[in-house]
């Protein structure tokens, strides 16, 4: 669905309301969100280590497999979703800290980090749900608009939905590349990437060749009579942190009523409209707060692409101010709960599965 | 703080690559894989930090024991180093850093206590002037009034006493008194019999520092000299001055810190009495100036590559790059912002800049730079 703005005096009073919930964020943001961060920090770090002894232990009791295989995910998600992603969006820059600084953090995820910054800050962030410009829609593999022409693939994308899913690190991680077509594909003519094709497949490799080094031969061979058992739960961890990494991103922003946008629609577009285009293309998760935290505050996935490198612990807190002002402008503001918004993603994928006939009507255009 | 000797100004240096690092690569590899960090301490660091809080991966650790005041704006931080901290010599300096509201700010201090004193007593102290409206300096004085932790550098600098015998000219402005306090309590300890003279301005002549220090080293030393002259009464420095206060001056090892103004006129007066270049040293107190020709490159493009940002600056005011960042508003990170704790260094793909620490313009060719010290001198591409 591709969509219409609203007047120019309502987008711009929207404009100075929003522009007034951030300021207020960024007055508070200290010495709190500091320890925050290092508090998350120390847990991922605990978590890490003690999961590779507990996943060990597994030749005690299946159990202690089990507890290990959970926690080393949970050490996994942590350290993508609230450390990795938000500290590489620059929410901490402002720390002046040696490690927790967008320039230098890498996370523990087959995706090299300064790639996804390059397109995911820029591209993914400043295009969003613009149809042809942000590959993040749809990733290249689904059809979740009637804007993109339907194809026999399509059929069983749902399959392929599952599948992206489940992979969805090396997806992450190809990501760029596919966007270059650096193995396949017609070389892109537009490109601005900065560094040389070479420089990003090495990259590529590089960063890949160390992740599984480390999951699948490091941790395995020096746990050596339970080789396999580890194997397995460095590999069950992963898919875990895979599948949940997936449908949290899902959820924020290929839900049922989720907006797309034409490229015309966006151009010389202010800052009220770029907020505005923001908030339709994104839908919010509610939940408890461990839940916001397992999920890096992308249940706030409205308020991270308003302000995406405010420390996102004030997300919450900023949700309840910014579902407000859109009510005050009529501007819809798509929240619900985990199940709910999943239901809607899979509906989604699985109906623009079919050749476009019954689409338009079903939802409202702005 | 930035150290000079003229010899500095020559043609850059390039910073050697240790030996040491090209066989840890391995270590680094595995680091890297096993902990996306570079060094597995900086893994544990937050875990390690629970138990030992003083440890560290960056400098070291120090305890604030006291402040005193010295003057109404001025205050001495006494700190305990932690063990395993190098030690200096006299002259040099220091970045102490500590956590304001949650950010990690830095400065760079010169010591103000000896290299004996610290031997003896295992403290050093830093002097330091409130600056107006400056946000660290005032905050330092309240926030360790009870004591805390701040963490340390290793000492730096090359503003150090001369190896020869020649008598020695110091020439002080304000609060560049420091470093001089540490090379005067460091003689007397060491029962040097070198001549040296002391030329200290100060703007009233209550803004003096360690006057009874001072009285007490020129009964100690009776190859010390000391003479106070305050702007009030005497207007600042000149070649009058110094041939009038120090008659003997061209056959003297000359060492000046202060303001950066006072800095230039001493400089100047030198050279309108003719003393060799080679004899002096000096050491800014703050960052070095921004004084250069760019008579044919009136606009400059600077390209900051990963953030897909172009910035047009025009040539004046001229400005440094870290601002010329911030101003298109990236936050690189950054450290001391007068060149010295290498923290905003960066990689320059192409493009001329002039450093205005030694002075000097860079290659065009690609090359880490730090940003606070770089002043663009044609386009360039930076990796930020």
């Amino acid at each position: 669905m591709t969509t219409s703005i609203p007047s120019a005096e309502t987008l711009f009073s929207f404009e100075q309301e929003i522009n007034a919930i951030r300021d207020d964020a960024l007055s508070k943001v200290g010495q709190a969100d500091a320890d925050y961060i290092r508090r998350v920090i120390r847990w991922q770090r605990a978590l890490d280590l003690l999961s590779r002894l507990v996943i060990v232990l597994g030749f005690i009791h299946p159990l202690f497999w089990v507890a290990g295989v959970l926690m080393l995910a949970l050490a996994k998600i942590l350290d993508n979703m609230e450390i990795g992603h938000n500290v590489m969006h620059g929410q901490y820059d402002w720390m002046n800290d040696p490690h927790i600084n967008s320039r230098n953090f890498e996370w523990d995820i087959a995706a090299d980090g300064e790639s996804w910054k390059r397109y995911h800050n820029h591209e993914h962030h400043t295009y969003t749900n613009i149809i042809g410009k942000d590959r993040d829609y749809g990733y290249g593999l689904l059809r979740l608009s009637d804007d993109i022409p339907w194809r026999k693939k399509n059929l069983w994308q749902i399959i392929t939905y599952l599948n992206l899913s489940l992979l969805f690190q090396w997806g992450v991680a190809y990501h760029e590349l596919a966007a270059e077509r650096i193995f396949f594909g017609k070389r892109r003519k537009d490109s601005h990437l900065p560094i040389s094709r070479e420089e990003l497949k090495a990259a590529f490799f590089s960063k890949i060749g160390k992740q599984v080094f480390k999951d699948y031969v490091f941790w395995p061979l020096l746990c050596f009579p339970v080789f396999w058992s580890v194997l397995l739960g460095n590999v069950c961890a992963n898919l875990i942190r895979n599948l949940w990494t997936s449908t949290i991103i899902f959820c924020g922003h290929f839900t049922e009523e989720a907006h797309t946008f034409s490229e015309e629609e966006c151009q010389n577009e202010t800052r009220g409209q770029w907020y505005y285009r923001q908030i339709l293309g994104s839908s919010n998760l509610e939940g408890a707060r461990w839940f916001h935290i397992l999920t890096g505050h992308l249940s706030c996935q409205i308020e991270h692409h308003l302000f995406p490198d405010i420390p996102a612990r004030h997300y919450p807190g900023m949700a309840k101010q910014v579902e407000q002002v859109c009510k005050a402008h009529g501007i819809p503001y798509n929240s619900g709960s985990f199940g709910h918004q999943y239901l809607t993603v899979v509906k989604r994928v699985l109906r623009y599965s079919l050749p476009d006939k019954s689409g338009r009507g079903t939802l409202a255009t702005h | 703080m930035t150290t000079m000797t003229d010899s500095a100004l020559s043609p850059r240096s390039s910073r050697p690559v240790p030996r040491s690092q090209r066989r840890s690569a391995l270590r680094r590899w595995l680091a890297s894989s096993l902990t996306q960090h570079d060094r597995f301490a900086a893994y544990f660091e937050p875990l390690i930090q629970l138990v030992l809080p003083r440890w560290s991966t960056a400098g070291w650790r120090a305890r604030v024991l006291e402040v005193r005041t010295e003057l109404d704006d001025v205050y001495s931080l006494v700190l305990r180093p932690a063990k395993g901290w190098s030690g200096f010599n006299a002259g040099q300096y220091v970045e102490i850093s500590a956590e304001q509201d949650g950010r990690r700010v830095s400065r760079i201090f010169s010591i103000s206590s000896s290299p004996a004193y610290f031997a003896r007593t295992g403290l050093i102290e830093l002097t330091i002037r409130v600056q107006d409206q400056g946000r660290i300096t005032p905050w330092l004085r309240q926030h360790f009034a009870d004591g805390g932790l701040v963490s340390l550098s290793a000492a730096q600098g090359d503003f150090v006493v001369s190896q020869s015998t020649a008598p020695l000219l110091l020439i002080a402005g304000g609060n560049g008194i420091t470093p001089f306090r540490s090379l005067l309590q460091q003689m007397q300890r060491e029962g040097s019999v070198r001549p040296v003279q002391l030329l200290y301005y100060a703007r009233h002549a209550q803004h003096f520092l360690f006057r009874e220090e001072f009285d007490r080293l020129l009964l100690d030393m009776p190859q010390f000299s000391l003479t106070l002259l305050n702007n009030e009464e005497h207007g600042f420095i000149s070649a009058a001055h110094i041939r009038q206060y120090c008659t003997d001056y061209a056959a003297r090892d000359i060492m000046i810190c202060g303001p950066t103004p006072m800095i230039q006129a001493t400089r100047s007066a030198l050279s309108e009495l003719a003393v060799d270049a080679a004899q002096i040293r000096f050491e800014y107190f703050g960052a070095a100036p921004i004084d250069m020709q760019r008579a044919n490159a009136s606009d400059t493009l600077v390209a900051f590559k990963r953030s897909a940002i172009n910035a047009d600056i025009a040539a004046q005011p001229a400005q440094t790059l870290l601002e010329v960042a911030e101003q298109a508003g990236l936050k690189p990170v950054s450290g001391c912002r007068i060149g010295v704790c290498h923290q905003c260094i960066c990689k320059k793909e192409s493009g001329v800049v002039f450093n205005t620490k030694t002075g000097a313009y860079s290659d065009t060719g690609s090359e880490d730079i730090q940003l606070c010290i770089s002043v663009a001198a044609s386009d360039l591409i930076l990796d930020l």
